[in-house]
């Protein structure tokens, strides 16, 4: 590899891991902004409370409409969610962080990009 | 792509297994592929109505994740008229079954729900059912529930019941319009169905009262109840006029899931 090659390939790393860290830090600011817009009511709750149709009926609307996408998707990013309900994908980004902490869904990551779903195969 | 139908009430005795057994029938004599499901596991009955005893495995066993459920579907096409093709997945009606299925935890409520959504893939995809049937136990319970989330479609059977309209009204309100769930409404046993004008003057003030489309009005026909639940009242007796009822409701689900 010339000298010019090596240059060039790691600034563009750095560039990449800094983005990466935005894109976390944007998640993470979107569920406090979330939070805050709601009052705070949706608080977390046990690490592991399933995702069942009695929880899905006592989430508030905007948190059920997610909650009942995954449901559907097994497991989806923000942007496939957001494709099913017509709504930004920030704001599904923000939902969905929100359920991962009120202990309804899980979060995987996979290289860039963060999956959610409902552990339907969890202890109990 | 095929739908999923659930059948519900607010209260016991308003006829969903008689609207259940008899939708997914019509359909199939329509011509398309239909299972009906057994979803009322605290009082199960569709084995005795279709008459089936060699079920490999019970949709008991199918959620319990025991069994697949190719395995739980009976064919029963040659019961049934014209090309269409009617499968049933039974609910096992033995006490311990029962009882069984009444202690689950809500982690096995959601996993059955799992496996109530995942039929879409496996039979509305990949075996080209037209659609799936659901009948339901009454009221709020678990099993109809899950049923109600995985449905494309809820049919509201009711009656003129004081308690069943006020209970139904609750339930259109607190719980299929927060699963955003479509749903059409159908008034059974209606008495008074002589002329068209009573009929006429009910529809309006159903219409009023509930706000939800009318699917259609049973008037309540001693015919049925003589059959004691014998017989697919839609198959044995194709030019009574429950039958009609029947075949309208069917097209009218049909023109709304191809919307």
């Amino acid at each position: 590899m010339t000298r010019e090659e090596l240059l060039s390939k790691k600034p563009l790393r750095v560039l990449e891991k800094i983005r990466e860290n935005l894109e976390r830090l944007n998640e993470k600011m979107e569920v406090i902004i979330e939070l805050q817009k709601h009052g705070q009511n949706e608080k977390p709750v046990l690490p592991d409370a399933s995702l069942d149709v009695m929880t899905l009926l006592s989430l508030p609307d905007h948190l059920r409409k997610t909650a009942m996408t995954i449901c559907r998707c097994g497991r989806a990013t923000a942007e496939e969610v957001a494709e099913q309900t017509s709504r930004a994908r920030a704001v599904e980004s923000a939902y969905l962080n929100q359920l991962v902490i009120m202990g309804h869904l899980k979060k995987e990551r996979k290289g860039r990009k963060a999956y959610f779903y409902a552990d339907r195969d969890g202890q109990g | 792509m095929g739908k999923i139908i659930a059948v519900h009430s607010y209260k016991g005795g308003t006829g969903k297994t008689l609207l259940s057994v008899n939708l997914a029938a019509t359909f199939a004599k329509l011509g398309k592929k239909v299972c009906l499901f057994d979803l009322d596991f605290r009082a199960p009955s569709l084995f005795a109505i279709l008459k089936v005893d060699h079920a490999q495995c019970w949709l008991n066993d199918y959620l319990n994740g025991a069994c697949d459920i190719k395995k739980v579907m009976v064919d029963l096409s040659s019961s049934i008229s014209g090309n269409g093709k009617f499968f049933a997945a039974l609910a096992n009606p033995g006490t311990e079954a029962i009882r069984d299925m009444s202690a689950k935890d809500r982690k096995w409520e959601m996993r059955a729900l799992g496996r109530l959504l995942s039929l879409r893939n496996m039979l509305l995809d990949d075996q080209e059912f037209d659609y799936l049937v659901f009948d339901t136990s009454p009221g709020l319970q678990y099993s109809s529930i899950n049923a109600i989330v995985a449905a494309d479609f809820v049919v509201v059977a009711t009656t003129g019941d004081r308690s069943d309209v006020d209970g139904t009204r609750r339930m259109l309100r607190e719980l299929y319009n927060l699963f955003e769930k479509k749903t059409g409404l159908v008034i059974n046993k209606v008495l008074d169905s002589t002329s068209k004008s009573k009929l006429d003057e009910m529809n309006a003030r159903v219409k009023d009262v509930y706000q939800v489309p009318m699917l259609g009005l049973v008037p309540c026909f001693c015919e049925i109840l003589r059959a004691e639940g014998n017989l697919i009242f839609t198959q044995d007796k194709p030019n009574h006029p429950f039958t009609k009822i029947l075949e309208e409701m069917a097209k009218r689900i049909d023109a709304n899931q191809a919307n």
